[in-house]
């Protein structure tokens, strides 16, 4: 079952992150959840795909009582992101997800029309309880649509594949500790995975003029602290939108 | 079918685990406060001398009653952990099923013939299976709210006998049977809750 970390507490106002599958099959790629809650009200960050909805499920109800959560925010259409979405609404058929226009395809996992929520392309806002997050946009990194979300009073920024990194085994710690040791991790993904540098260029000013304490990616560890702004630089450095043999 | 009506009855199922985990959230809660409340009168007996040595023993049994509840209830949340996978794998096979239902209406000669079998294949094997497995996994979920029920019911007993030998308790009585009587109302929560989680038992097993 996967782990529930309070990774910020104000109050009702909280970022869960559910993280570190240790009952995962190997097979599949490890990912983190987060949960935003305010007020009794709450949003579930990229649930995750159908595979480990029974780990995300429980480790939500050890926290916080899942009949409260009836909002769901996916950043972009991929499996392991949102093909959960059927066991959600089984379970709550009022939950509605907000995404880009992906409101037509996303429907090929589960849902009706009034399910889903269109993001327009410059973002929105989002109400969770008496908080108002911000969808902030990152367009082809990597999805053609895709979305951020940023919570200006908890400083959080979830930036789904952006920062990703995929772990070895055993290295399984919820906050990166050594920025240049995890990076090695983060590199070959950033470089195949985001196809765009001008789209690049645009999210790494975007989001530099947002005041950030935590970055949390969908996979791997969170960057906190002097680490966001190091992970910022190094992704405004780097090469993508390669294929390297 | 079974598949025609799953997806409802999964609904249900993983709305009935959530209200047991609220359950299980508010009695590990409440054990955790008896513990400490039991600790506290611990130290009470000690200083009461000899005129408190029952309740002291009591509230080190109240204590180590606080401990099993714990572990006990630790226990039923995995099991209701092994419960949301099972659903989880109800909601995928009948996803499966309703699709290839909808294929077979619509397909003609060989292939529909086909997906017939294949669907009856699965209605016999798989979801029959599937749910076999939900009803064990119940009937276990059962045993352990009932067993775990009877410990309470000990919590409750005990919490009765602190309240007598507080009457003993010289002149650390008062305190002593204010103690006790805390004792006997959070027990009380707990068995209210325990109430709670009977009523959410499937009929059939509660039969």
């Amino acid at each position: 079952m996967k782990k529930v970390h309070a990774i910020f507490e104000d109050g009702d106002h909280k970022w869960l992150a559910l993280a570190r599958d240790t009952s995962r099959p190997e097979f599949l790629i490890d990912t983190n959840e987060y949960l935003v809650t305010s007020d009794g009200d709450a949003i579930l960050l990229d649930p995750g795909g159908s595979e480990i909805f029974p780990a995300v499920f429980s480790a939500v109800s050890t926290g916080f009582d899942p009949r409260r959560i009836n909002k769901i925010f996916a950043s972009h259409q991929d499996p392991d992101v949102i093909s959960s979405l059927s066991m959600w609404l089984e379970f709550n058929s009022g939950i509605k997800c907000l995404s880009w226009l992906w409101q037509s395809f996303v429907p090929h996992f589960a849902g009706q029309a009034e399910t889903f929520v269109p993001i327009p392309d410059n973002g929105m806002e989002i109400a969770v309880g008496s908080r108002r997050l911000q969808a902030v946009p990152a367009h082809y990194l990597h999805s053609s649509g895709n979305f951020h979300l940023y919570d200006p009073k908890a400083k959080i920024l979830f930036t789904g594949d952006v920062g990703a990194a995929l772990l070895p085994a055993g290295d399984g710690g919820l906050y990166v500790e050594d920025f240049d040791r995890h990076i090695r991790h983060a590199d070959a993904f950033h470089r195949r995975w985001m196809g765009s540098e001008k789209a690049r260029n645009d999210w790494c000013a975007r989001v530099s003029a947002l005041d950030i304490d935590m970055l949390c990616p969908q996979h791997g560890a969170i960057y906190r602290g002097a680490d966001v702004r190091r992970f910022i630089d190094w992704f405004s450095r780097i090469e993508v939108g390669i294929l390297k043999p | 079918m079974a598949e025609s009506h799953l997806p409802a009855e999964a609904g249900q199922e993983l709305r009935r685990i959530v209200r047991i985990n609220e359950e299980i959230k508010s009695v590990v809660s409440t054990a955790f406060k008896i513990n400490l409340m039991a600790m506290n009168a611990i130290f009470l007996a000690k200083r009461a001398g000899q005129s408190a040595l029952g309740f002291g023993v009591l509230s080190n049994e109240l204590r180590q009653f606080a401990g099993d509840l714990q572990k006990q209830m630790a226990a039923l949340r995995e099991t209701t952990y092994g419960s949301v996978a099972l659903v989880t794998m109800l909601l995928k096979q009948s996803r499966i099923s309703r699709l290839l239902g909808r294929a077979q209406a619509g397909a003609e000669g060989q292939g529909g013939r086909s997906l017939r079998e294949l669907a009856s294949r699965r209605e016999e094997t798989m979801l029959a299976e599937s749910h076999r497995q939900m009803a064990v996994l119940n009937r276990r979920l059962s045993h352990m709210i009932a067993d775990t029920a009877q410990l309470v019911e000990l919590g409750s007993v005990l919490a009765r006998s602190a309240k007598i030998e507080a009457a003993y308790g010289g002149g650390f009585s008062t305190s002593l049977m204010q103690v006790s009587s805390d004792f006997e109302r959070t027990i009380g929560e707990i068995q209210r809750s325990f109430e709670n989680l009977n009523k959410d038992q499937p009929e059939d097993i509660v039969a």
